[in-house]
């Protein structure tokens, strides 16, 4: 493996240099550890060498450039969401956030990702917000939309009663947040 | 029309109606144009009503009580009447409005469409048997039976652990059962009880709990997976006794995503 790592280096930093300065760190990084999970050698865990490998998680390709664009690792999503693809489902058992109008502006972030990883478009419906808000317990009825308009920077322009679909810092905004619950913050 | 929403609008009414009549300097609520504010929002509440009253979601005495607050604060708005009369009242629709109308509102709406996305998650299991199986588990959700539906669902991933672990043969479960008691690993080293399987009913006798950790020390399940699947089982077990633990439809959409993916679709138990 380590001849093969010799061999595509260069080309690895050839792409890495096509990327900006700022960002060339982080996609060295990423591309390292893509190069490693697609080179590395199986290795049979189990007794059981018969039994096949376990499910592997498919990103769909409408979140992919939300992932680089954001420095967002698969590794780091799949701390916040399993599978990282269809079927996704918000691991947190609580939501970051003091208080439930930032709970449930953080919630609304992280369910427009789950139905990105779902369908491929960061949109999500106020009912199905509402009916998460109500299991973490933060739904705060009178200041719901209140607390939706208050952020409005975070989706984009929407009538009364529409999905909420996310706008370009809602989806920094977004990361941010995937990136801090990942780090455990 | 959206009930949430309309709900959502008379309480954010409402509670600027409360503060307007505790900043009144006078006793009693005279302004006309407060008052006409108040009726405005009850003219709001009757569509409302009816369309909860025919949806037939949420209990109907609290519907009454709401409603008769509702009567009540109308009687008011009708004269001059005092501040104090109108706070009580004010403070009742606010609360039922919002812990026994909406809320539950809400949870019943999610109760009511959870089938799909239910049969979505278990829609590419191939066995026919176990398919049918589930949908009972997924009728009894959609008849508001969530524990009913966690117990059954659970009931598939049992079998499919049995099964997968019967296929070992007797000798060899008995023997994998003998390596993982004397295992010192951290994970497996409180697991201390003795298990000899002659025919396949004994794998019914053992503890879904260790025939989980047997998953694990089989390498069917990673760490992480483990850590999933046993949750699933402690939700189970919650479910399975009359304890006032009540699982709400986000929970058991996760719990079935969660067993779905670790087992009833997890090649390592086909």
């Amino acid at each position: 493996m380590l001849e093969k790592l010799k061999s595509d280096f260069d080309t690895i930093l050839e792409l890495v240099k096509k990327a900006p300065a700022d960002l060339q760190e982080t996609a060295f990084r990423m591309i390292l550890e893509s190069w490693f999970l697609s080179n590395a050698p199986q290795t049979q865990k189990s007794q059981n060498s018969e039994a096949p490998p376990p499910l592997a998680p498919s990103t769909p390709d409408a979140v992919k450039p939300f992932l680089t664009a954001n420095a967002v690792t698969t590794q780091v999503l799949g701390r916040v969401f399993q599978p990282v693809g269809p079927g996704a489902q918000l691991l947190a058992s609580d939501l970051p956030g003091s208080g439930k109008a930032a709970k449930l502006v953080n919630l609304s972030l992280l369910l427009c990702v789950k139905q990105a990883l779902e369908t491929g478009s960061f949109n999500c419906t106020l009912k199905d917000l509402r009916q998460m808000a109500v299991h973490y317990d933060c739904y705060d009825s009178p200041n719901f939309s209140k607390t939706l308009k208050g952020n409005k920077s975070f989706y984009s322009p929407r009538d009364k009663g529409a999905d909420l679909v996310l706008s370009g810092p809602g989806q920094k905004k977004a990361a941010e947040l995937i990136k801090a619950i990942s780090a455990g913050d | 029309m959206d009930v949430a929403q309309e709900m959502e609008d008379i309480l954010e009414e409402l509670a600027a109606v409360q503060k307007a009549i505790n900043k009144l300097k006078t006793a009693s609520v005279s302004g006309t144009q407060l008052r006409n504010r108040i009726r405005a929002v009850q003219r709001k509440w009757l569509p409302v009503c009816g369309n909860l009253e025919a949806g037939n979601l949420i209990d109907a005495g609290h519907l009454q009580e709401v409603s008769n607050a509702w009567s009540s604060i109308l009687k008011l708005t009708k004269n001059a009447s005092p501040k104090a009369q109108y706070r009580p009242l004010l403070k009742l629709i606010i609360a039922k409005t919002e812990s026994e109308l909406l809320n539950k509102y809400i949870k019943a709406s999610a109760i009511q469409t959870i089938g799909d996305p239910l049969r979505k998650l278990v829609q590419p299991i191939s066995d026919q048997d176990l398919l049918r199986y589930l949908d009972e588990a997924i009728r009894a959700a959609e008849a508001n039976c969530i524990k009913a539906s966690v117990v059954l669902a659970w009931c598939a991933v049992a079998f499919k652990i049995h099964q997968t672990l019967a296929r070992l043969t007797m000798p060899v479960l008995t023997s994998e059962m003998k390596k993982m008691k004397e295992d010192k690993g951290l994970m497996f080293r409180g697991f201390t009880k003795e298990y000899a399987f002659n025919t396949e009913p004994d794998i019914q006798e053992a503890a879904d709990a260790h025939l989980v950790l047997l998953c694990r020390f089989l390498a069917y399940l990673d760490d992480t997976q483990y850590k999933g699947l046993r949750n699933a089982l402690d939700l189970r077990n919650g479910c399975g006794h009359p304890t006032g633990y009540e699982p709400d439809p986000v929970k058991l959409q996760a719990y079935f995503s969660d067993i779905t993916q670790l087992v009833l679709l997890n090649p390592k138990f086909a």
